[in-house]
């Protein structure tokens, strides 16, 4: 039996007490396979960047629980990989040397990761890049370094917080590719929020549609696309009636 | 090496000729004016007579120089070693977020400088009393700069460093303290204009040495030119003192947004 690497039961996150109560979430549920792209989809507000802190333990829940990898998450989890729409490089260091910052915060030898270093900057085209200071890149090749950043550990599972929703269309396409090519070689569990109906039919497993408040889970659609899905696929029938069916969802919210 | 020196003189008189004659045409203009208009000597002498007379001077001018500079670094420095510490505390611990931070905040509204008169009653005409008005007027600044620049990591890099399971330590040197520098430089900047404020109006009001004390005596005894030539040393000291911050500053965060040159 596949173990679950995510688990999400009767989870809520609520702010606030008494009559200044606000839901941000739930209570929703969710299994998510090792291995598995899941993207959590829903307009602006609707908790989706609240559900993916919970399970990376940066935002404690109201009720419910969630456990990674079999065990319940309490506090921050450091055995995944996290990146938020701005990203976490920092501008006294080079590319290289935020990589490395993920590393030496903890407390893994650098040294052994050379090698690893070069390939990923390798594989998103940042080689040259290595020793610029982050202000020297443009958005787009700042979230790619910022993707090795939150790589380089190797970790299992990765939490993406609309990593992309700063780029423009042209990028954000070919940042797609690069993530989607990046996650095919590990398959790592990859949780990613996005507002872009189109990014989560590509690049997932499953979408899982969040309704807007009360932010909860509401739909779930298993996408049989074949893999890569490159512009080919993209272009296929199949592909815009997913992208249809989820568009019609969000219009019987009213917010599209 | 002598042509480089050249070039880049002359790179700086080309950026900057029109300051250069503008700063020429304004002490042409003291220089004849004085004359055109008829003014006193006793009230305002010309800029040549400052440069002439005041050389006799020289050697007194320098070593309170030196003294009034001193009783500023001293101030400033330990003001820098008190208050950045404390304002890390302060942005670490709700208690002392809660007691001391309002009450400094209310003390920033108080001028320092009227504190002065009393320290120099307690403690007398030597150098402790004026260290401790330098001290007064510089701590402030850098503490509430202190308190803002540790108390404003952003969000993402907060929960980044949770995410990596960083030691406390390490999560400080390699990204809180970096991250803190330029708004802590903004406090140090401010505070180092005000460390030769305070030193001055302390010789001011009680003292028998320093840049102070020489134009209080000089502008008593209708000198107002030597009263300029203490204006102009007094000037070159916290031009100095700026200067040498503002190059730490470039020297300690070359990637911050105030300081990229493209």
């Amino acid at each position: 039996m596949i173990q679950e690497a995510v688990e999400i039961k009767a989870l809520t996150k609520v702010f606030g007490q008494g009559e200044n109560a606000v839901k941000a979430f739930g209570p929703s549920d969710l299994d998510i396979n090792e291995g598995e792209f899941i993207s959590l989809l829903g307009p602006s507000g609707c908790g989706k960047s609240t559900l993916l802190l919970m399970v990376a333990g940066l935002l404690e829940s109201s009720s419910g629980s969630v456990k990674l990898k079999g065990t319940s998450v309490t506090g921050p989890r450091t055995d995944i990989g996290i990146m938020f729409q701005d990203n976490t490089l920092v501008p006294w260091r080079t590319v290289r040397g935020n990589i490395e910052l993920q590393l030496e915060l903890r407390g893994l030898n650098v040294d052994d990761y050379s090698e690893r270093i070069d390939t990923l900057l390798q594989q998103v085209s940042l080689s040259e890049f290595s020793q610029n200071a982050p202000y020297e890149l443009s958005g787009g090749m700042q979230q790619r370094a910022a993707f090795c950043q939150a790589l380089i550990h190797e970790p299992d599972t990765l939490l993406l917080d609309e990593p992309l929703g700063k780029l423009d269309a042209m990028t954000r396409e070919v940042i797609r590719r690069d993530l989607q090519t990046l996650w095919m070689q590990k398959k790592q569990t990859v949780m990613l929020v996005t507002h872009s109906i189109e990014e989560a039919v590509q690049l997932s497993n499953r979408v899982v549609v969040i309704s807007p408040r009360p932010g909860v889970i509401d739909q779930i659609f298993e996408i049989d696309l074949p893999w890569p899905r490159d512009l080919e696929v993209k272009n296929s029938p199949a592909f815009s009636e997913y992208v249809m069916q989820i568009q019609r969802i969000f219009q019987n919210y009213g917010v599209l | 090496m002598i042509t480089k020196a050249i070039a880049f003189v002359w790179n700086w008189i080309k950026q900057s000729w029109m300051f250069l004659c503008f700063f020429a045409g304004f002490f042409l203009f003291w220089q004849y004016s004085i004359d055109w208009f008829d003014i006193p000597r006793y009230i305002l002498p010309k800029p040549t007579e400052i440069i002439t007379k005041s050389s006799a001077d020289l050697d007194k001018l320098l070593y309170y120089t030196w003294v009034t500079g001193s009783e500023s670094v001293l101030g400033y420095v330990i003001a820098i070693i008190v208050a950045v510490p404390l304002g890390l505390a302060i942005a670490f611990s709700t208690i002392l977020r809660r007691t001391i931070y309002p009450f400094f905040v209310s003390i920033e509204m108080i001028p320092k400088i009227a504190f002065a008169p009393l320290f120099i009653s307690w403690l007398g005409f030597g150098l402790l009393p004026k260290v401790i008005i330098v001290f007064l007027v510089c701590f402030f600044p850098i503490v509430l700069n202190a308190i803002l620049a540790f108390g404003s990591l952003g969000e993402e890099l907060t929960r980044f460093c949770a995410a990596t399971g960083a030691s406390k330590k390490d999560a400080f040197f390699k990204v809180r303290l970096p991250a803190a520098l330029p708004q802590c430089f903004v406090g140090f900047k401010y505070a180092a204009i005000n460390a030769t404020v305070g030193a001055t109006i302390a010789e001011f009001i009680g003292s028998d040495q320093g840049l102070g004390f020489y134009i209080q005596i000089v502008t008593g005894n209708m000198r107002p030119d030597l009263a300029f030539a203490g204006i102009f040393f007094l000037t070159l000291l916290g031009l100095s003192l700026f200067g040498l911050v503002t190059l730490a500053e470039r020297l300690l965060i070359p990637w911050h947004i105030s300081q990229r040159r493209h």
